[in-house]
């Protein structure tokens, strides 16, 4: 049995969630859950005082939120994307001719980033994908007067 | 599941849109009716650059239905564009 689901249930058992609280967060652990995804976490009030529960639950959004300043004109870009397509775009990589890959690491690597398309294998795309999800970069720059968010949701 | 709708809004000064709902599931009618294009298509591009061409319907597939749920918001001082697939 899952350890999440376990946890809830031992929640359950020992009465410090409702029946009502307990599906609900069961319905969260679901991939295919409609919940907001992220570290999901609950205080429920027990008998010994307050239990604080953190259940984790799949992203469904990469969110990218610019803020910026562009000549005195306030510009602000809210993107939305579905993880899914995150993981079809990854899949789609793995398309790439052998021969277009290395040309493709080796100017990735001539412009400082090493990053290895060719490594990029199905069994290693949903091990990509969790760690995105924990993912969450704030830019802040005062200069250029902008702010950038990229995070999942 | 494949997109069905897609909701374009585009405000400007000059110009105001109401929203815009395109009927994408629409498209199958020609998507079906092309499909023997497409199919031949598709193949012979895969085998050209030495790609499983199973694998390649499948990505594409699996492209078109990661789509809904994509939303993309730009808005300026004076212009707003919103796009949404569903």
């Amino acid at each position: 049995m899952n350890e999440n689901r376990r946890q809830i249930l031992d929640l359950l058992a020992a009465g410090k969630i409702t029946v009502d609280e307990a599906e609900r967060l069961l319905a969260a652990l679901e991939p295919d859950s409609t919940a907001t995804a992220g570290e999901f976490t609950s205080r429920f009030a027990g008998s010994n005082g307050t239990t604080e529960s953190k259940v984790k639950t799949r992203a469904k959004y990469l969110r990218v939120l610019v803020e910026a300043n562009e000549k005195g004109e306030p510009t602000t870009v809210n993107v939305r994307v579905p993880m899914q397509l995150l993981r079809a775009g990854v899949r789609l990589a793995s398309l790439i001719p052998a021969q277009a890959q290395e040309q493709l690491d080796a100017t990735l690597s001539r412009h400082g980033v090493p990053l290895t398309v060719s490594q990029i294998k199905p069994e290693n795309l949903e091990e990509l994908i969790d760690h995105l999800e924990d993912l969450s970069v704030d830019v802040d720059a005062k200069e250029e007067k902008a702010k950038v968010r990229v995070f999942c949701e | 599941m494949t997109p069905n709708l897609a909701l374009v809004h585009i405000e400007t000064p000059q110009w105001r849109s109401i929203p815009l709902w395109i009927p994408l599931f629409l498209l199958w009618i020609p998507l079906i009716l092309l499909s023997p294009l497409i199919f031949l298509i598709i193949f012979g591009l895969s085998i050209a650059g030495k790609i499983n061409p199973w694998r390649a319907f499948r990505v594409l597939w699996d492209l078109s239905c990661a789509l809904p749920g994509t939303h993309v918001r730009v808005t300026t001082e004076d212009t707003k564009v919103l796009v949404r697939i569903l």
